[in-house]
């Protein structure tokens, strides 16, 4: 029972930081139709900026948020730099212009700052750990999990009650409808980009917390990982990347619990093929976007 | 049987083979190096078309397919690998394959065929799947095989790196590869399976409303697309030497996805295209990622400037044609444009025998609200019959049902003794039932004649279809735009195409869903000529829907009027202009009862020409 209830803290944990990934690239896919493979980048960038800041001895709630502030500038800058000159164009070719940025950038990084593994320091109170009855939790989890709490209450206030975000989840309805209302193309989209920003660099702060060290490619996998918790869910639909981001949290870390022994080097097939078979029940996701019923015959 | 005219096939084909062999003769001329170089190259290119024959005809991107060259290296591998050192690196292979030994050849055809059959189960379990789905399923497709082939280490060596497979890839192995890869996709491109497939990618639903089945046409070229992999698979894999699992991983996938996007998803020249120029320009950079003197300036080596140039190369390409450097056209057919159709076009068939279509009880709830509610219909053959009725009634919905587009909540639809209702609207097509949409579904980037001859040979068994299809253009006047890409039309032309495109179906019965829209008077006074003929000389039934009542009017035999979903008179155009209910329903109450009705006149939205 114990193994269970820790096993379901990591999995909030893990499904959390899954979830903000997720939400980052449901927001710019639902407003631009752009799975964003830079996003792991972003998240890079983060790492990186923690790791100075750590080094020059900054107390770490200020790291956090330059680290944070730096992810949503270069989401911008991306934006701007890359992703305007391709915006009316095909799905795919926008992935792969995101691909191309992706692979400059890992190389920017192996290049300027290490191809290795470069250690963070974190401030202590982030290894301790909290006993509940017999539950021992470390502090970084809880963290983790409290962090994203506050992300998804802030973003659902955001995205119901400020104007940009009204008007983000107009767009994503119907971009060119919400255009001829007024709504600027040009802010939406940046503002998409900034929010998607702003997830990332969360979730690296929570991912580079239980790991304590950044290199220039870790923001692959777990970007990865929320694509898949992104569709799970049902691109394009924000509630549908939460659901999707924990769910594949939960189906992760439950397999590396209870999966025995000889198929534990099974495990990715294994998740993914539950994730496949979820999708054969659910084409269009746990929750699918608006945006797909909106098309008339 | 090939779709496209045949000096398109034998330009196209005659360049890939001289292409092939020339390129393969110029490297051996500059030495081993060269040769090394294009045998690469000629590898990546069959990998890149593999993945093209998928990704470029169904419109589904695909990360998953360089599983099936993983597949295909494996096996084969397995195949020729010497028998004593497969006992020794292997030792718990089954003794039936420890003791196989064979050429490269068979291997590869059994690489092939297994790969084949993998893609099969696969394509038919995530066959089903859209859009991104459809992607990550691939994605996950590439992840497992990864995770299968480094746990099954009896079989693969694990994580390890696979070695001792003899290198029997030289460079004329890898051109009879790629010409055998290059074919097989410009073939299929233009084959029956592949127009079809084309279709669903430009519009799912009309391809559908036309006969094609898109999911049996996407397992085709995902089992096609699987094999090509094979081959490419097994190319590698006998030129290598020595592999590892993550050979075929995400690297390459990217690689080769580029090469495929920056030249042109959907065509061979741009899958040559996007090859070429990457490859070209990786063998540049890495020169000079090794350091270069040039008039004696020594330029410093940079770790990674092949990735940022070819990264930069992307950004370029897809800044400056995001369709691919090679855009949507074969090279043959930009350059040789199909000719106008011959001004001896072939009469029109005339409609099969056919029942009255009966509906009964049709309903259809979306969530709480009910679109359409109890409403019976009879179609005669021969007959116009005008469904009208104002905005939100049903109108289209109920067109919908009857077509297959979506399932009735509830009610029946017969003709003679086949029961129509609930089945998927590709096969209502084959029933004979051809339809046209409100918001017009043509596919955009064919030509207007392949919209039309892909709909003639998705039905009626595909027989006749060229005369078909010849017979509904000239029909419609519109055999002139044949060449056109049907979405450079204008709007009435559009509508026209789309009218061709039902009637090439040779259907017995029409439904037109506001046909006359975005047309002006005289364009629709000879549209309800054509309509008119096709009744009177082929004996198709036409229900339609439109809000141009002096056409509904002057056509239509009998009308039938729904309110809020339900059908609240049917009769001749005359009896209906008389009914109470029809005048209450379009023009709001109080304009025949008592002067005592207190509701305002004229509720929004409701259209008052009905009087007029």
């Amino acid at each position: 029972m114990d193994l269970i209830l820790q096993q379901t803290v990591n999995a909030f944990a893990l499904g959390g930081t899954y979830a903000l990934l997720a939400l980052g690239l449901a927001v710019v896919f639902s407003i631009m139709g752009l799975i964003n493979f830079a996003h792991g980048e972003l998240m890079t960038i983060a790492g990186y900026v923690l790791m100075y800041c750590g080094l020059a001895g900054f107390p770490f709630v200020l790291s956090v948020a330059l680290a944070v502030s730096a992810a949503v500038a270069a989401a911008v800058l991306m934006e701007r730099i890359a992703f305007r000159p391709v915006r009316n164009a095909s799905g795919a070719t926008m992935l792969v212009t995101s691909f191309a940025i992706a692979m400059i950038l890992q190389v920017l990084f192996q290049n300027l700052i290490s191809a290795r593994s470069q250690a963070v320091v974190l401030p202590q109170f982030l290894s301790d750990s909290v006993q509940f009855g017999g539950l021992i939790i470390g502090v970084n989890k809880i963290a983790a999990i409290a962090a994203t709490v506050i992300m998804l209450v802030f973003l659902d206030r955001f995205m119901k009650h400020q104007k940009t975000g009204i008007a983000m989840r107009a767009s994503a309805e119907d971009f060119a409808v919400a255009r001829l209302m007024g709504i600027r193309a040009n802010t939406v989209i940046a503002g998409a980009f900034a929010l998607s920003g702003l997830l990332a660099g969360v979730a690296a702060v929570l991912w580079v917390s239980q790991r304590a060290s950044v290199d220039p490619l870790m923001g692959f996998t777990p970007v990865l990982k929320a694509f898949i918790a992104a569709i799970l869910g049902g691109l394009g639909s924000l509630r549908g990347a939460v659901a999707g981001g924990f769910l594949l949290g939960f189906i992760e870390i439950y397999l590396a619990a209870f999966l025995p022994q000889e198929l534990q080097e099974f495990r990715d097939p294994i998740g993914l093929c539950i994730v496949v078979a979820v999708l054969l029940f659910r084409p269009n996701g746990l929750i699918p976007s608006l945006a797909l019923k909106a098309e008339k015959v | 049987m090939i779709t496209s005219p045949r000096t398109h096939m034998l330009a196209a084909l005659s360049a890939i083979i001289a292409g092939a062999v020339g390129t393969a003769l110029i490297a051996s001329f500059l030495g081993p190096a060269a040769e090394r170089i294009v045998t690469v190259f000629f590898i990546s290119l069959i990998g890149v078309v593999g993945i093209g024959i998928y990704s470029g005809n169904s419109g589904i991107l695909s990360f998953g397919h360089v599983a099936f060259m993983a597949i295909g290296a494996y096996v084969s591998a397995l195949l020729t690998l010497p028998s004593q050192l497969k006992i020794a690196t292997l030792p718990n292979l089954p003794e039936w394959l420890a003791t196989t030994e064979m050429g490269l050849l068979p291997a590869t055809v059994i690489a092939m065929a297994v790969t084949g059959l993998v893609a099969l189960l696969v394509g038919a379990a995530i066959g089903r799947l859209e859009g991104s789905a459809a992607t990550i399923s691939t994605l996950g497709l590439l992840i497992i095989v990864h995770g299968v082939i480094i746990g099954w280490r009896d079989v693969t060596r694990g994580a390890q790196s696979f070695f001792g497979v003899p290198r029997e890839t030289g460079i004329w192995t890898a051109v009879a590869g790629v010409i055998v890869a290059l074919v097989l996709a410009r073939l299929y491109r233009d084959s029956i399976s592949g127009l079809r497939l084309r279709a669903g990618r430009e519009n799912a639903i009309a391809a559908s409303a036309v006969g094609i089945n898109i999911p049996r046409e996407r397992l085709i070229s995902f089992v096609l697309a699987g094999m090509t992999m094979a081959l490419a698979g097994a190319l590698l894999a006998h030129f290598l030497g020595a592999f590892s699992p993550k050979k075929f991983y995400f690297n390459d996938t990217f690689l080769l996805l580029a090469m495929l996007i920056v030249g042109g998803m959907s065509t061979i020249t741009g899958a040559v295209t996007g090859a070429v120029i990457i490859t070209l320009v990786t063998e540049v950079l890495r020169r000079l990622e090794s350091g270069l003197s040039i008039g004696g300036i020594e330029l410093p080596a940079v770790f990674g400037t092949t990735q940022i140039g070819i990264g930069l190369i992307i950004l370029l390409a897809m800044f400056r044609k995001p369709e691919g450097l090679a855009g949507l056209k074969e090279w043959e057919e930009r350059l040789f444009p199909p000719a106008a159709a011959g001004n001896a076009a072939p009469a029109m068939p005339k409609a099969h025998a056919s029942t009255p279509l009966v509906a009964k009880g049709m309903t259809m709830r979306f969530g709480g609200l009910v679109a359409v509610s109890n409403v019976s219909l009879t179609l005669q053959p021969g007959e116009i019959l005008g469904l009208i009725g104002p905005n939100g009634s049903g109108k289209t919905t109920l067109l919908n049902m009857l077509s297959g587009v979506l399932q009735p909540s509830e009610g029946t639809v017969t003709q003679g003794s086949v029961d129509l209702t609930g089945i998927p609207s590709h096969e209502v097509a084959d029933h004979g039932i051809a339809r046209t949409f409100q918001n017009i579904r043509l596919f955009p980037d064919l030509t207007v004649h392949q919209n039309v001859l892909v709909a003639a040979l998705s039905t009626r068994g595909g027989a006749e279809a060229e005369e078909r299809a010849q017979a509904a253009l000239t029909e419609l006047g519109v055999a002139a735009l044949a060449g056109e890409n049907a979405g450079n039309l204008s709007y009435g032309d559009q509508r026209r195409v789309e009218i061709a495109r039902a009637l090439a179906c040779q259907p017995t019965l029409l439904f037109l869903d506001e046909p006359a829209a975005g047309m002006n008077r005289e364009e629709t006074d000879a549209l309800m000529e054509t309509l008119r003929g096709v009744t009177r000389n082929l004996g198709i039934g036409i229900l339609m829907v439109d809000h141009d009542l002096a056409l509904i009017n002057q056509l239509c035999d009998r009308l039938a009027v729904l309110n809020e979903g339900k059908l609240i008179a049917q009769g001749t155009p005359a009896e209906v202009r008389q009914d109470p209910a029809v005048i209450e329903a379009y023009l709001g109450p109080g304009k025949l009862s008592s002067k005592k009705n207190t509701k305002p006149q004229g509720q929004p939205g409701r259209k008052p020409e009905l009087a007029g």
